[in-house]
């Protein structure tokens, strides 16, 4: 019986992504459109069309793509407050991700998000590059660069704006490949750097 | 009782010296011939992985290490790979590949535990444990069988030190023993530091400080304490705890008095320390990292230890945190006032607790010792804003 039971959930489970498509699919973000990102007040335009991933990496991210998430891809973070992680967690008991907090410092943000990455995707290797006052969302922020080998043992390499407004983490992230892809989709992320705006 | 006797005699027995080394072994037939095209293809990407250390010293090192506990003639067999990886972890595949974790270097302390460990890792060489379970695999011929090859060729997981989906990992893939076969190359692993100059005991310490770390970690969670003697369902290897004991038996009594080499050892891994240090700390385990970073500091904490304890605790960032952490990095600088990473630490907490004034006076200190810092730009704003109030 139960194993019927099982059998038959799991045919609906398999089953379900057919009717749920139009939810699950990936987005189509158009040229010139503003458009809220991460469930927040943080908009941007962009400047050419560009893929939203289906899948949310986080309850207040949102991941966005040209060639497809292997090759390129720009996260938003919306509005992360204290005693929240940057992403959801995967294994919230063995494997717990370091949250912001109340006195986390714009200097240290890109140690979160390094120990971020290394928590959450296994990086054996991170190295931050660069980091430097630049105004973002309208107000102080940081620009960052890193480079990482991933666990596909692809070296990347990443750029991050980022800025607290009233406590909360406001960020942008681009992580590509270092060989050729990086240097490609950067004039384009930067592009919609320059557009984003809080509502 | 009666069955249980002969297990208790054989095991206070110490080891014997492992038999004549037979040489190098050649695959034979085309299961193994193919086996092992496939493990040369995964040397020849780990020997170009981004995460290999190439450092010449630090190799020459762990190898000579390797050579003191196996012995020059087994020591040839092996082609050594030191992965930046913070995981407790090495392996030996049956073509000679050794991967060796940066999470195991920055977990031992002493050549013997080291050897204990790189000793274990070649007795599953040596007996081709391997080859048995690849070729008992084989001659199932019903799909079960396949499936557990297959499952063979998951990331090794070990508990709490498991970092999944991690390719590096995989390249150890033939790498999962029977629990049986664990113990015949913890028995080789100390037969051969019994017949070596170094001291034999230290084995059972190896997985006695893994058992605390662990305890460490889950208690720092809020988690239950973990149990040791018992064999999780699907374990491939025995208990810790059963281990710890075996091991301690194992050892010639007469060699406890050997030098272990640990006074060596933290001279070849001082200049990596550092490194592995914040490796470990970023993957957000504080238990884990803490008991790390107390037990290398155990005959008195160095400046890098310091530093490395108050980027935990500033990491984790608690308000009672920071004051702790802007006392353990004023600590790193009273032993090393040229410690820019000791000075970047305590600007940074003090700023966070309110003491601005003060903590930029550090900050200014970081920029001074180190201007090509790649946040000179960053801290040198949070600097000027210092005077401006909250």
């Amino acid at each position: 019986m139960t194993r019927t039971r099982t059998a038959t959930l799991a045919l609906f489970a398999a089953a379900a992504p057919l009717f749920a498509m139009p939810a699950a699919a990936h987005g189509y973000r158009e040229q010139g459109k503003p458009v809220a990102v991460a469930a927040s007040t943080l908009v941007v335009i962009p400047n050419r069309d560009w893929n939203q991933l289906a899948g949310k990496p986080g309850k207040k991210a949102e991941r966005w793509t040209l060639d497809g998430e292997q090759l390129d891809q720009v996260t938003f973070y919306g509005g992360i407050a204290p005693g929240e992680p940057l992403l959801r967690e995967r294994d919230r008991k063995h494997r717990p991700l370091p949250k912001l907090t109340r006195e986390t410092l714009l200097a240290e943000v890109p140690e979160l998000l390094e120990a971020t990455y290394r928590t959450d995707r296994a990086i054996a290797s991170f190295t931050l590059h660069d980091a430097r006052p630049e105004r973002f969302l309208g107000t102080d922020g940081i620009r960052f660069a890193y480079e990482y080998v991933d666990d596909d043992n692809l070296p990347r390499r990443g750029e991050a704006h980022a800025a607290l407004v009233k406590g909360q983490l406001y960020m942008a992230t681009l992580d590509a490949p270092r060989l050729h892809y990086f240097d490609r989709v950067a004039p384009s992320y930067r592009a919609l750097i320059d557009s984003a705006t809080l509502r | 009782m009666p069955v249980l006797a002969p297990v208790l005699a054989a095991a206070t027995t110490p080891a014997p010296p492992p038999p004549p080394y037979t040489g190098a072994y050649q695959p034979q037939g085309v299961d193994e011939i193919g086996l092992w095209k496939e493990m040369d293809e995964d040397e020849r990407v780990l020997a170009n992985s981004p995460v290999l250390i190439r450092d010449e010293a630090l190799n020459a090192y762990v190898r000579g290490v390797l050579c003191a506990t196996v012995g020059a003639d087994r020591c040839k067999a092996a082609r050594l790979y030191i992965l930046r990886t913070p995981l407790f972890n090495a392996n030996m595949a049956p073509n000679g590949t050794m991967r060796v974790f940066s999470g195991l270097l920055l977990r031992v302390r002493s050549e013997a535990e080291l050897g204990a460990v790189l000793g274990h890792e070649f007795g599953h060489f040596e007996q081709r444990h391997s080859l048995a379970a690849f070729k008992a695999h084989r001659a199932g011929t019903d799909v079960l069988s396949w499936g557990a090859v297959l499952a063979g060729m998951l990331p090794y997981a070990q508990g709490a030190y498991s970092l999944r989906n991690m390719q590096i990992s995989i390249y150890g893939r033939l790498s999962r023993f029977s629990r049986d076969q664990e113990r015949d190359a913890d028995l080789h692993g100390i037969g051969y530091l019994n017949g070596s100059a170094l001291r034999p005991q230290a084995a059972s310490v190896v997985w006695q400080n893994v058992m605390t770390e662990a305890e460490r970690s889950a208690a720092a969670r809020g988690q239950a304490h973990p149990r040791f003697d018992r064999i999780p369902f699907f374990a491939s290897h025995p208990a810790d705890a059963e281990r710890a004991a075996t091991m301690a038996a194992l050892a010639r009594p007469d060699a406890a008095t050997r030098d272990d080499g640990a006074a060596r050892y933290a001279a070849a891994l001082a200049p990596w320390l550092p490194l592995f240090l914040d490796d470990q700390i970023k993957l957000n385990d504080f238990g884990a990292s803490d008991y790390l970073i107390g037990m290398l500091g155990e005959h008195g904490a160095t400046a890098p230890l310091w530093v490395a304890r108050g980027d935990l605790y500033r990491a984790r960032g608690y308000p009672r945190d920071l004051v702790s952490a802007a006392e353990f990095y004023a600590n790193a600088i009273a032993l090393d006032p040229n410690l820019p990473e000791a000075q970047r630490g305590l600007g940074l907490s003090l700023f966070k607790t309110g003491r601005r004034a003060e903590g930029a006076e550090a900050l200014r200190r970081y920029l001074q010792l180190k201007p090509a810092a790649p946040d000179a730009a960053m801290i040198g704003m949070l600097v000027a804003t210092a005077g401006q109030g909250q």
